[in-house]
C-alpha cells in the first residue's frame, strides 16, 4: 500500500533539477484552477538571477497560465484561483499584504500580440515611469525613454518620430516598443508570452537577439511554442504537459538528451 | 381598392413566372443532363424580378402621373367666368372637384363642379383600364423576355446579384432624397418668411414677440409691434441643452465606465437593461415628470435657500432632459469602451497601473472618438427635444443665462406657432420654418464639426 502511494508521488515529480542556486523567483507547489478545472498541477520551479528560461509544451499545457502567475495577471480573471506559494526575493507575492501594483512594476510583461497604447512612441515608453513617478523632471524622463528605446534596439529607427503614434510602427517594431515600455520601469524580471508568434522571421530574429542581450541584465521567462526559439535564446528549458511540469534542465540537454519519455515525444514531434 | 387588386395581380403573375423559370431551369438540367451556371431557383428569381420590377415601375408612373394629368386637363372644364372672378384659386377649385368625385358634397355645389366631377370620374375609369392593361402587359412581356434568356450558360446568379444591388441602392437614394426634400420644403417656406422680415432682424434680434401679428394684419393701425428676434430662443435652447449635458455626460459616462470596467457580469446583466428602460420612456412622460414633480421641488427648495425659482424654469427642463439622454450616452459609450481590446488593458496592468489609471489613461483615450460620437448624438437629441421643454420650460422668451428663470426653446416655439389653424401668409406662421431651418443648419454644423474631431482622433489612434 505504501509503495503504491510512493509511486504516485513519483509520477508527480518533475524530472531534472528544478532548483537554482541563485534563485530570484521561486514557485512552490503551485496549483491554478479555472472554476473547477485544474490548469496547473503542483508545479515547483526556481527562476535564477539573470537567467533566460523558456517554458515549452503543447498548446493548452498551461505554460502561459503559469507565466501569468508570476505577476498576478491571473487576478484579472474572475474564475481563476491559485494555490501554493510564489516568492520574489523570498517574499511571497500572493501574501495578502503585497500590493500588486508595484509588484507588476518589478515584474514586467511582454504579450503575445504587440499591444502598444494608442499614443505616441514617446508616451508609450514614458507611461510606466510617469505612473510610478520614476522621473524627477522632463529631462530625466527623456533620458529614460531614450535609454529604454536604445536597449530595445529601436532608438535608431524611431528617434526622428518619437511623437508619431506607436500603432503606426511595423509589427516587429511595435513588439520592440512594448519591450522598451516594459524595461522603462526598470523591472527585475521580464515575462514574455510568445513574444514572436505574431511576427515575421526577420522581426523574430531581432527580438531573439534582443532577448539574448537583455538576459545579461534581467531574469527573463519566455513562453514559446517554437522549440528552435527556446534553443536559441534560453539557457534553461522547462517542459509542461497537461498542466504538469514534466522536465526541467539545461536547454542543450533537454533538446539532445531528454530524460522523460513525454519530453522526448514532444521534442521529436510526436505530441503537438 | 382597384389599385390593391392590380398590385396583387402583378405579384401573382410574377410568382407564376418564378415557377415557370424555375421549372424551365430544372428541365434544361434534367433533359440535357448538363450543369447549369447557377442554382435553378436563381433562374426563377431572375424571371420573377424581370417581370415584377418593370410592371411595378409602370404602375407607379401611372398612379402618380394620372392625378397630375387630370388636374391639368380639368382646367378646361372650369367655366371662364369662374376663372376670371377675383378670388379664383385653382387649388380650391381642384379640391372642390375632387371632393365631389369622392362623394363629399357640402351644400349644393355649382353645376359645373358636378359636371367636372363626372368627367373626372370617367377619366379615372379609363385610366384604371389603361393602367391594368399596360401593367399586366408589361409584366407578361418582360417576364417572357426574362424567360427567353434562360439557358445553361446564362449567369442568373450574377444577374440577380446586380438586381438586388440596385434595389438596395434605390432604397438608400430614397432615404437621401427624402432628407433633401424635407430641407427644401423648409427652405422655401423660410424664403417667404425672409421676404417679410429681414434676416438680420431675425438672426440678431434679441426680442421674440410674434403675438401682435393678428392685430397688425387686422388693420389696427399699429405697425412693428411684432418682433422676430431669434436669439432668445436659441439662447434658451442652448441653456437647457447645456444643463442637460452637465447632468447626462458625467452620469452617463461614469455609469458606462462602471458597467464595462468594474461591474461583474451579473451586475452588468442587471443594470444595463435597467438603464436602457430610461430610453424607452416616452418624452411626454418625462415632460410631466419635469412639470409636476421636478419644477415644484426646485421651487420649494429654492425658496428654502432664499432663491426665486420660476415655476417653469430652465433648470427643471434641463435636469429632466439630462436624465432622458443618460441612456444614449451610457449605452453607446459602454459599447465603445467594451470594444477597446483587452490586450491594451493587460498592457496597462502589466506595467503596474491601477484599474483607475488603466481606465483613465489607456481605455478612455482609446475609446474617445466613440465617446465623443455618443455625446454628439446626445446633444442633437437635446437640441431637438420638444415635449419636455414645452411642458416644463415655459413659453416666455426671456434672454437670460439664469437657469432659475423661465426660458423657451426653438422647438417649443415652433410647436406653439403651428398648433391649431394657421394662415400661411402670415409672418408668424412662416417664422416657424425659419426657426426650423436655422436649427437644422446649427445641428448640421455641430455634427459636421464633431465628426471632424472624431476623424482627427481616429487617425491618431489607429
Amino acid at each position: 500500500m505504501e509503495n503504491i502511494k510512493e509511486d504516485f508521488k513519483n509520477l508527480d515529480l518533475t524530472v531534472g533539477d528544478v532548483f537554482s542556486k541563485d534563485a530570484r523567483l521561486k514557485a512552490r507547489n503551485v496549483n491554478v484552477f479555472y472554476g473547477s478545472n485544474k490548469a496547473i498541477d503542483n508545479v515547483t520551479i526556481d527562476i535564477g538571477n539573470k537567467e533566460v528560461i523558456s517554458l515549452i509544451g503543447p498548446s493548452g499545457c498551461g505554460k502561459s497560465t503559469f507565466l501569468r502567475c508570476f505577476n498576478r495577471m491571473n487576478d484579472t480573471i474572475d474564475s481563476c484561483r491559485i494555490e501554493g506559494k510564489i516568492t520574489l526575493d523570498n517574499e511571497n507575492i500572493y501574501n495578502e499584504k503585497i500590493d500588486v501594483v508595484p509588484l507588476r512594476a518589478r515584474i514586467g510583461m511582454v504579450f503575445q500580440k504587440p499591444n502598444p497604447f494608442p499614443k505616441s512612441i514617446y508616451d508609450n515608453v514614458a507611461y510606466g515611469p510617469r505612473i510610478h513617478g520614476l522621473s524627477e523632471n522632463k529631462e530625466h524622463l527623456d533620458n529614460i525613454v531614450e535609454e529604454s528605446l536604445k536597449r530595445a534596439g529601436l532608438w535608431e529607427e524611431v528617434n526622428d518620430r518619437l511623437l508619431s503614434p506607436g500603432t503606426g510602427l511595423s509589427g516587429g517594431q511595435q513588439q520592440r516598443l512594448c519591450i522598451a515600455r516594459a524595461i522603462a520601469v526598470s523591472p527585475e524580471v521580464i515575462l514574455m508570452d510568445e513574444p514572436c508568434s505574431a511576427l515575421d522571421p526577420i522581426a523574430t530574429a531581432k527580438i531573439e537577439e534582443l532577448i539574448h542581450e537583455l538576459g545579461n541584465e534581467y531574469s527573463i521567462v519566455i513562453v514559446t511554442h517554437s522549440m528552435q526559439q527556446a534553443a536559441r535564446v534560453s539557457k534553461r528549458t522547462a517542459y509542461f504537459h497537461l498542466g504538469k511540469l514534466i522536465e526541467v534542465g539545461k536547454t542543450k540537454e533537454i533538446f539532445t538528451r531528454p530524460r522523460h519519455n513525454q519530453t522526448e515525444a514532444y521534442i521529436s514531434g510526436k505530441i503537438g | 381598392m382597384f389599385n390593391f387588386y392590380l398590385l396583387i395581380g402583378i405579384i401573382f403573375i410574377s410568382l407564376l413566372f418564378f415557377i415557370i423559370g424555375h421549372n424551365e431551369a430544372k428541365n434544361i438540367k434534367k433533359i440535357n443532363n448538363i450543369k447549369l451556371h447557377s442554382l435553378s431557383h436563381y433562374y426563377g428569381i431572375f424571371v420573377l424580378l424581370a417581370s415584377l420590377l418593370p410592371s411595378l415601375g409602370m404602375y407607379f408612373i401611372f398612379t402618380i402621373g394620372d392625378d397630375l394629368l387630370f388636374a391639368s386637363l380639368i382646367q378646361n372644364y372650369v367655366p371662364i367666368e369662374v376663372v376670371n372672378s377675383e378670388d379664383y384659386n385653382f387649388t380650391i377649385v381642384l379640391a372642390q372637384i375632387k371632393n365631389s368625385v369622392e362623394g363629399l358634397i357640402f351644400g349644393t355645389p355649382d353645376q359645373w363642379v358636378t359636371d367636372a366631377a363626372e368627367v373626372w370620374k370617367s377619366w379615372v375609369y379609363q385610366s384604371q383600364i389603361l393602367t391594368s392593361i399596360s401593367c399586366i402587359f408589361t409584366a407578361i412581356i418582360s417576364g417572357f423576355l426574362g424567360y427567353r434568356k434562360i439557358n445553361h450558360k446564362f449567369r442568373s446568379r450574377n444577374a440577380v446579384e446586380k438586381i438586388v444591388m440596385s434595389i438596395l441602392a434605390v432604397s438608400s437614394i430614397i432615404a437621401i432624397l427624402t432628407t433633401v426634400a424635407i430641407i427644401f420644403s423648409v427652405v422655401f417656406e423660410s424664403i417667404r418668411f425672409f421676404a417679410l422680415i429681414p434676416y438680420d432682424d431675425f438672426l440678431f434680434g434679441t426680442v421674440w414677440n410674434p403675438q401682435f401679428e393678428g392685430a397688425e394684419r387686422a388693420g389696427s393701425g399699429q405697425e412693428g409691434l411684432s418682433q422676430y428676434g431669434a436669439i432668445p430662443l436659441f439662447a434658451g435652447t442652448f441653456l437647457i441643452s447645456i444643463i442637460a449635458l452637465c447632468v447626462s455626460v458625467p452620469i452617463g459616462l461614469f455609469s458606462a465606465i462602471y458597467l464595462s470596467e468594474y461591474a461583474t457580469s451579473k451586475e452588468r446583466a442587471f443594470f444595463k437593461p435597467l438603464l436602457e428602460i430610461l430610453a424607452g420612456i416616452p418624452t411626454v412622460v418625462y415632460g410631466f415628470f419635469a412639470a409636476l414633480t421636478v419644477a415644484p421641488f426646485l421651487r420649494s427648495s429654492g425658496s428654502v435657500l432664499g432663491l426665486d425659482v420660476a415655476s417653469e424654469s430652465a433648470l427643471a427642463a434641463g435636469l429632466v432632459m439630462g436624465i432622458m439622454i443618460i441612456p444614449f450616452i451610457s449605452s453607446l459609450s459602454d459599447d465603445v469602451i467594451n470594444a477597446v481590446p483587452q490586450s491594451l488593458r493587460d498592457a496597462g496592468y502589466g506595467l503596474g497601473s491601477t484599474k483607475n489609471e488603466t481606465v483613465m489613461k489607456i481605455v478612455l483615450p482609446a475609446a474617445l472618438p466613440g465617446v465623443v460620437a455618443s455625446i454628439i448624438l446626445a446633444v442633437s437629441r437635446a437640441v431637438g427635444e420638444t415635449m419636455i421643454v414645452v411642458m416644463a420650460a415655459g413659453l416666455a422668451a426671456n434672454l437670460t443665462a439664469n437657469p432659475l428663470e423661465a426660458v423657451t426653446t426653438v422647438t417649443s416655439q415652433i410647436v406653439t406657432i403651428l398648433v391649431g389653424d394657421q394662415e400661411f401668409e402670415s409672418a408668424k406662421t412662416l417664422s416657424a420654418f425659419a426657426l426650423a431651418l436655422t436649427l437644422i443648419i446649427i445641428t448640421l454644423g455641430m455634427n459636421f464639426y464633431a465628426l471632424h474631431i472624431v476623424k482627427k482622433y481616429r487617425e491618431q489612434y489607429e
